[in-house]
């Protein structure tokens, strides 16, 4: 047991540190916080303008957005670029599990999401003058926490494609696209036809910036524990779709000796 | 003439060595689409959904504005990565010439999603494409993109002095859509904001969108994106002299 806990810790913090660019602060600082930031900020003024949404809606939603960006990406990095850098064929002649050292990358992706989202919902709320009640931050956290988890369980689901297609960042990039439209952070669900809006009922952060919004607003545990628990559910969801997706892609590529193709 | 011949056979390598890459045709393909539905949605939900071609038109040059950031901007960025800057670096021509091709076809391939977002907005939700001035909008559309075109050999040449030029790409994308008034006004921004607008030559490119679409004076707009690209061209072209210059001499050109 021991040995499987260092196995997810100690593996997931080296291969966050070995896959990442940002061990230089300005590249952190630029990508994660001031693009978000700013994206935060135009759809806040776009709200404001065209009367859709009030602030809380935008700063909210949109910090739950820059979490899952950062960890969408970040898991699809994490098996992806193992590929792009030709160390595939080591991790996977290891001996332990792949699955466990795989999704133990969640953990540091779904942590670095949680941060970059509170810093981002604290500048944009003070930018912006939103008031947040202190009694609201537990509540706000843990549904950060919970879109931030589900969004690392959905970019390894991506990454794990990347075992099967070459060109992983087409997916990604689109995905991440769609989810700014998708799951209700800058359009309401209500104005999105109704096979939109199922598409973003299964993609993370839907439920959890629904929940995120309530706690914000100051609605108690109760009130959000039907979409936490939906967010968690889609989560594990995604845990065990890369699950499946790795072994069986992995079976693949052995069979068809593509692992290093790029 | 012979510079001429060189700009148009430099962009159309570069288009046709863009259109060999699955990613750049699914990134510009997909997402001026997906941006084109967020603005009919969020404008639909307004209280002004007449404006729908005007949102159209704002997330069509949102797109432009995003090939020519990520791809002139990152054009230097690029041709290290492939290996080729230094080959480029030792044509006998002046660097901007060189640099020039790639980034306006860069803007000449964002002009694919000027077009995306109308014929998505006219086929899917049914906007009327009245234009108030269709003459001058077919003019202002390929004009301003050839300026932002230029105006993207000032961001290579920024960005080639820049070790982490992503992280400036992805911070400088929704920042210019906002200042330049692209999706909603600038009158509903902070008034300091102007004088940061008015510098920037998307920002009178979006107005003489605008105003052809809207109705309004085109020409003054569209003569202020001319001149300010311009600017940016002569200072562009100044840097890049620099930068060459001392990446040679400190030996860093694939490093710089």
């Amino acid at each position: 047991m021991r040995a499987t806990f260092r196995l997810l810790g100690m593996g997931s913090v080296i291969a966050y540190r070995a896959l990442f660019n940002w061990t230089t602060p300005i590249v952190f600082v630029g990508s994660l916080l001031v693009g978000p930031l700013f994206q935060l900020i135009f759809f806040a003024y776009v709200g404001r303008e065209l009367s859709v949404g009030d602030d809380r809606f935008y700063i909210v939603g949109n910090a739950v957005l820059a979490a899952a960006w950062t960890c969408v990406f970040g898991g699809t990095m994490a098996i992806g670029n193992e590929r792009r850098f030709g160390t595939l064929g080591h991790v996977l002649l290891s001996p332990r599990s792949r699955t466990l050292i795989f999704l133990g990358r969640a953990t540091p992706y779904a942590l670095n999401g949680l941060l970059v989202a509170a810093v981002i919902l604290a500048v944009g709320a003070t930018v912006l003058g939103l008031h947040i009640p202190a009694s609201a931050i537990p509540l706000l956290a843990l549904c950060l926490a919970a879109g931030a988890v589900a969004s690392a369980f959905f970019g390894l689901t991506l990454g794990a494609l990347g075992l099967r297609f070459r060109d992983i960042w087409v997916i990604s990039n689109v995905t991440s696209a769609l989810m700014v439209l998708l799951t209700g952070v800058n359009v309401p669900l209500d104005q999105l036809p109704a096979g939109l809006r199922a598409i973003g009922s299964v993609l993370p952060i839907t439920h959890a910036a629904a929940a995120a919004r309530d706690a914000a607003a100051g609605a108690g545990l109760a009130a959000i524990a039907p979409d936490l628990l939906t967010e968690a559910g889609i989560a594990l969801a995604y845990a065990v779709l890369t699950a499946v997706l790795l072994r069986v892609f992995e079976a693949e590529s052995r069979r068809r000796a593509s692992l290093d193709t790029l | 003439m012979r510079s001429l011949r060189m700009i148009a056979m430099g962009m159309l390598f570069h288009i046709k060595h863009v259109s060999r890459s699955p990613f750049d045709i699914a990134v510009f393909v997909v997402v001026p689409v997906v941006q084109a539905t967020l603005a009919v949605y969020l404008f639909r939900a307004s209280a002004e959904p007449q404006k729908l071609l005007q949102a159209a038109v704002g997330a069509g040059m949102m797109g432009v504005w995003s090939s020519v950031l990520f791809g002139a901007g990152g054009a230097i960025s690029s041709q290290r990565w492939q290996g080729t800057l230094e080959m480029l670096m030792l044509a006998p021509r002046r660097p901007v010439m060189i640099f020039l091709p790639i980034t306006l076809a860069q803007g000449a391939i964002g002009s694919y999603a000027l077009l995306a977002t109308l014929v998505w907005g006219r086929v899917l939700y049914g906007i009327r494409l009245d234009f108030a001035r269709p003459w001058a909008f077919l003019v202002t559309a390929p004009v301003t993109v050839l300026s932002l075109g230029a105006f993207g050999i000032l961001l290579a040449s920024a960005f080639v002095l820049m070790r982490h030029a992503n992280a400036l790409q992805n911070a400088l994308e929704y920042p210019v859509w906002l200042l330049s008034g692209m999706l909603l006004p600038i009158s509903s921004l902070p008034a300091w904001t102007g004088p940061v607008a008015a510098a920037l030559p998307t920002t009178w490119g979006a107005r003489a969108m605008r105003e052809a679409t809207a109705g309004g004076p085109v020409w003054p707009s569209l003569g202020w994106c001319v001149a300010i690209s311009a600017l940016c061209l002569v200072l562009g072209a100044i840097s890049l002299v620099h930068v060459e210059r001392r990446a040679r001499a400190a030996a860093t050109l694939a490093l710089a």
